[in-house]
């Protein structure tokens, strides 16, 4: 009876509770998607809103040479710190996961320990260390420091591919005769490749968001797109900076949409192969 | 699926009938490379930190006393640990509802729930610091906003000041704490509500009595998460500003401009240690979290 009674008012909480939600989603995403418009202003300084739309921003981004530079070292970083995270990764994961090795847990958070680090702490150690070997701006420095912090990132997908199926898959394989690097090429691999790719995508788009690493280890000929952008907020404001702030947030949106994607086709795919397994 | 694994089978037994092999064996053998990448690359310059910060010439404890001694400093740690608890209770208050909405949501709504906070998630905090730079400055968009609807004369100072890099570490920070959230409220069962309800339990008590404990172990992990977060933020802070440097942005201060590596460091192992002693923490949460429900 007092349930009855209260309903009315039950009602309007829970549609005040969508509503703040609503409002907490729209600070989410929009101060991001204020630069949009931003990007295709006419003036020469920000302004809002913008007194005419114009790509001449665009434009002069297309003909920067320091941009070409920066998106042509963090791809010469992220491909290969992501190639180095994954493979090292899928190892890590394949020992922590399947391997029967003693401490575990502190081996697993150890593996994940330089994702969680302020990346400032790293960077301090990181720089002594590499400028006595001279690693301090060359693109090996860098890729090594990014592969340790992108690492957890695959360690965390493909310990959650490897987790989503029995080991008697491999126990199969293996009984009937497959060696461990045939069974893991045939068997395993094909299992957990969504999660590989996922995992890699994951680190190629952290590798080309990270700033302080790049700032503490790059040189002005090996630095990458944050590095460029940040210099660049330091001491100007203008539009050309919203213009490829657009292009990096369509780049970075694009990978996820693949990285989603590649996810849905790997469901998909098992779901249809359970079914027809016949055929 | 394979069709040259079964032709070349009998030769491969009969090579493997010599050592037999398991899945679980050879784990130390992976681990080889990953180890010596964390310890060249993760390990030696953690500790290459600890150690500088006891090689000041004046004596080990030197940089500590300073730390302690210099007023400035010792703000900067206590302004760090206070953005920390203020930006971790903004942000759980903020994401507690959405999490649960987007727990309970379905289908269409489920993936539009998920793509708004996906995308802020895997956007950089570069450009979402910029973006907020070009929210709050001066001529900014929010001053012209309420310049024009005539609510303000004058533009409000709202960079540089702590509300306005608060309100743009929360948001940066939110994803954070809503995907731990969202982890543990999908693997509440919602039937115990119901069970509540029937008992006579209002939605209130229903939430209070049954839901939040239930909720607690995302609730611990996602305020650990955000909280070590804000402790190491630098992006945010240096382009922002606010009443004091942050010790991320500290930090990098007393290295580029001040050239105090010994001083840096060991700014750098508070942080590092204290990072620990919450990644820990979190740790412990995060596996109460795995054994409590099917969370992930």
């Amino acid at each position: 009876m007092n349930r009855t009674a209260a309903t009315p008012f039950w009602r309007i909480a829970s549609a005040g509770l969508v509503l703040f939600a609503v409002l907490v989603l729209v600070y989410l995403v929009l101060p991001t998607l204020v630069i949009v418009p931003l990007s295709f202003s006419s003036d020469t300084f920000l302004k809002f809103p913008p007194s005419g739309f114009s790509t001449r921003w665009y434009e002069s981004f297309a003909a920067s040479a320091d941009y070409h530079f920066a998106i042509l070292n963090s791809l010469k970083i992220g491909v290969p710190a992501a190639l180095v995270a994954t493979a090292f990764g899928v190892m890590a994961a394949l020992a922590v996961v399947r391997g029967a090795i003693p401490f575990r847990r502190t081996l697993a958070a150890l593996v994940i320990a330089p994702l969680i680090l302020p990346q400032i702490v790293l960077a301090i150690g990181l720089f002594p260390l590499m400028a006595k070997v001279g690693l301090v701006g060359t693109y090996p420095g860098i890729v090594l420091a990014h592969a340790v912090v992108t690492m957890p990132l695959v360690f965390i997908t493909v310990s959650a591919a490897l987790r989503n199926y029995a080991p008697t898959f491999e126990l199969a394989a293996m009984t009937l005769g497959a060696g461990p690097w045939r069974t893991f090429l045939y068997v395993t691999f094909p299992m957990i490749r969504p999660g590989v790719i996922v995992g890699f995508i994951f680190a190629l788009t952290f590798s080309f968001d990270e700033l302080i690493l790049a700032m503490f280890l790059t040189s002005p000929t090996t630095r990458t797109v944050p590095r460029l952008l940040w210099e660049q907020l330091n001491f100007q404001m203008t539009p050309v900076i919203a213009a490829a702030t657009v292009v990096l947030l369509g780049a970075t949106i694009a990978l996820l949409c693949l990285a989603a994607l590649t996810g849905a086709r790997a469901r998909r795919r098992l779901a249809g192969e359970a079914k027809g397994a016949g055929a | 699926m394979t069709g040259t694994a079964p032709r070349t089978a009998p030769r491969a037994a009969q090579r493997q009938r010599a050592r037999a092999w398991s899945p679980s064996k050879g784990g130390l053998l992976l681990l080889a490379a990953p180890l010596a990448l964390l310890a060249l690359f993760f390990v030696a310059p953690l500790l290459w930190v600890l150690g500088q910060s006891f090689a000041a010439p004046a004596g080990p404890l030197d940089t500590y006393v300073r730390i302690a001694g210099d007023g400035a400093l010792r703000y900067s740690l206590i302004y760090t640990f206070q953005t920390a608890a203020i930006v971790t209770v903004a942000a759980l208050v903020l994401s507690y509802p959405v999490a649960f909405l987007i727990s309970r949501a379905q289908g269409r709504w489920l993936m539009i729930g998920m793509v708004f906070v996906l995308v802020p998630f895997w956007t950089s905090a570069v450009i979402r610091s910029y973006a907020w730079l070009v929210l709050l400055q001066r001529r900014g968009v929010v001053n012209e906003m309420l310049l024009a609807l005539g609510l303000i004369d004058r533009p409000l100072r709202l960079a540089n000041t702590d509300l306005g890099t608060h309100v743009a570490m929360v948001q940066i920070m939110l994803p954070f704490m809503i995907l731990p959230l969202l982890s543990a409220m999908r693997g509440i069962d919602l039937s115990v509500l119901r069970a509540a309800a029937i008992l006579g339990a209002n939605p209130w008590r229903q939430f209070v009595n049954v839901y939040l404990p239930l909720s607690m172990p995302g609730v611990g992990a996602g305020c650990v998460l955000v909280f070590i977060s804000t402790l190491g933020f630098y992006i945010t802070p240096a382009l922002l500003g606010g009443s004091s440097p942050m010790i991320a942005v500290a930090i990098e201060q007393q290295v580029s401009r001040l050239l105090d590596w010994p001083l840096a460091s060991a700014l750098a192992a508070v942080l590092l240690v204290l990072t620990c002693a919450l990644f820990m923490l979190y740790e412990r949460l995060n596996r109460r979290l795995a054994g409590a429900g099917e969370a992930r």
